[in-house]
């Protein structure tokens, strides 16, 4: 399914004014594509998400699947969140089979598809665990499975791994890659980790923050598997942190409320830095 | 020695009644007409070889279980329909806290009004004493379902009854057991004070018989036997289950 947002304007309301997350938001993924969309905390990408999942609307603008409108959430649209967002009365197998539970599948057809997806996110041996029994890894694989289970046609992920150590995120970031290439859906994933989205995306929406626009929409061309070392890889990783250096420095003057001045050094770090660079 | 966090449990507990034990014995020893420990201990060992006292202890067990198991039939399907329905919520939702305020014993006479001095009445006492904080807790855990989990549940296709069966109970239930547990102490006083003001042969009037008498010894022995079960039941069952469901949704270690 093609995602395609147009003109989209978000804000919410705080202290009684209104605070402009989004502003004029056009951006297009194509049927079986991943994209990222790629800024500093606080630019609106998790809104993006949370508006495509049909979980807020928008202000102004279109937000269209297929060319439909999109008016509520529905299962063709799931989205894997941050914290996981596992139900914890449920066993890992149990929270798989939930959206197929939702969907009336009968029990055993339920069982056997869910068992299939844990399977493939390696959890055959915890099928029958809680989840306050597993790492964090191991909560975000069930989160992907219980997503994946309902063979949605887009899958949107929003800071999937932005809470792990970087040994489980690269191999989460791997196992995510094979899942898309065996069942192509298009997915929209958000992070904050230039070296995430330059490896896993076809093309990434570098955003801007407060309010959130779009300063660039960067194909990466380069064939998978990727090497983190490649050179066009780096390349595009430097050209992003450059651009993405003066937000950097306003979200922190904002924050702290004081002037932050970036070393020139930091818009050209070394490779082996940049590759772990968090915006 | 080094105290595992095991062992301290059971030991902090243990040593502060020790303390206690021999804080009374010299009280005891210091005014003659206060009965010793051991009095009290053997008061009680007496009791527990009499039929007489036995069939009261019964009775005060049989009226706590069908009262309890009201309680929670009445106090869970009410907390869920005011949870489902909030337009019966706001017309009765003051007036199910209103009861809630009023303690247990407070519903005795109106009890004897209606059901005169028998069984019924203590039962009543109970249910009226301890389904309003089951109600109010399984009410409340329904409207607290966490946004996060609401949003995934959302995603995946959940709405109407089974978003509300599969969702929202569960999310409810650590609330409802908190609900639970203090229904039982609730209930458990009011057990007492039901039994003490009607003519029901119980633990309650059992205390109102041996005072009237002057039996100071008896007295001290048949309050200690309530706490002690109190104690116990909360304890080994509604502690248990409380930690074990927190465990369970994440809310405790």
């Amino acid at each position: 399914m093609r995602v395609e947002l147009q003109h989209v304007f978000k804000s919410y309301r705080h202290n009684g004014s209104r605070l402009p997350v989004l502003e004029d938001i056009s951006l297009t993924v194509a049927e079986g594509e991943f994209v990222c969309l790629l800024g500093p905390s606080g630019c609106g990408k998790s809104t993006i998400i949370h508006l495509i999942a049909g979980l807020e609307r928008p202000d102004t603008g279109q937000i269209l699947v297929d060319g439909n409108s999109v008016t509520g959430p529905d299962p063709s649209r799931v989205v894997v969140f941050q914290d996981a967002a596992l139900f914890p009365w449920l066993t890992v197998l149990g929270n798989v089979e939930f959206g197929l539970r939702m969907a009336g599948l009968p029990a055993a057809k339920r069982r056997a598809r869910a068992m299939e997806y844990v399977k493939l996110v390696h959890l055959s041996k915890f099928a029958q665990a809680y989840p306050h029994q597993l790492s964090g890894g191991m909560k975000q694989r069930v989160a992907i499975a219980r997503a994946l289970a309902l063979q949605p046609e887009i899958l949107l992920l929003d800071e999937p791994f932005a809470a792990l150590d970087a040994q489980t995120r690269a191999v989460l970031q791997n196992e995510l890659l094979e899942i898309w290439e065996l069942a192509r859906p298009t997915i929209l994933f958000v992070t904050h980790n230039v070296r995430e989205a330059t490896g896993l995306a076809d093309r990434v929406y570098v955003i801007s923050s407060r309010p959130g626009r779009i300063r660039e929409a960067r194909p990466i061309a380069v064939p998978r598997p990727r090497h983190a070392e490649d050179p066009t890889l780096l390349a595009h990783q430097h050209a992003i942190l450059g651009l993405l250096g003066e937000e950097i420095e306003k979200v922190f003057r904002e924050e702290l409320g004081e002037t932050v001045h970036f070393p020139e050094t930091q818009h050209a770090v070394p490779p082996d830095q940049a590759r772990g660079m968090h915006i | 020695m080094a105290l595992t966090p095991k062992g301290s449990t059971f030991l902090k507990p243990l040593s502060a009644l020790a303390m206690l034990y021999v804080l009374w014995e010299a009280t005891a020893l210091a005014f003659p007409q206060w009965p010793s420990p051991r009095a009290v201990f053997g008061v009680l060992w007496r009791d527990f070889g009499d039929p007489g006292f036995r069939t009261a202890l019964g009775g005060s067990a049989w009226r706590m279980t069908i009262g309890y198991v009201l309680v929670m039939i009445v106090g869970i399907s009410s907390g869920v329909l005011l949870g489902r329905l909030p337009l019966i919520d706001q017309v009765l939702g003051s007036f199910a806290v209103a009861i809630h305020a009023i303690p247990g014993a407070a519903w005795v006479p109106l009890a004897i009004i209606w059901f005169g001095m028998t069984e019924r009445a203590v039962i009543f006492t109970i249910l009226l004493g301890a389904a309003g904080i089951v109600m109010v807790n399984t009410d409340t855990g329904m409207r607290e379902v966490p946004p996060l989990i609401q949003r995934a549940a959302r995603t995946m296709g959940a709405r109407g009854w089974r978003y509300f069966w599969f969702v929202v109970v569960p999310s409810a239930i650590p609330k409802t057991v908190d609900g639970l547990r203090l229904a039982w102490a609730f209930g458990w006083r009011a057990l007492m004070a039901g039994e003490l003001l009607t003519s029901v042969n119980g633990l309650g009037q059992r205390l109102n018989q041996v005072a009237k008498a002057g039996r100071l010894d008896e007295l001290l022995a048949i309050m200690l036997l309530i706490a002690v079960i109190g104690i116990a039941i909360d304890g080994l069952i509604f502690k248990r289950l409380e930690h074990a469901v927190r465990v369970r949704w994440g809310l405790a270690p």
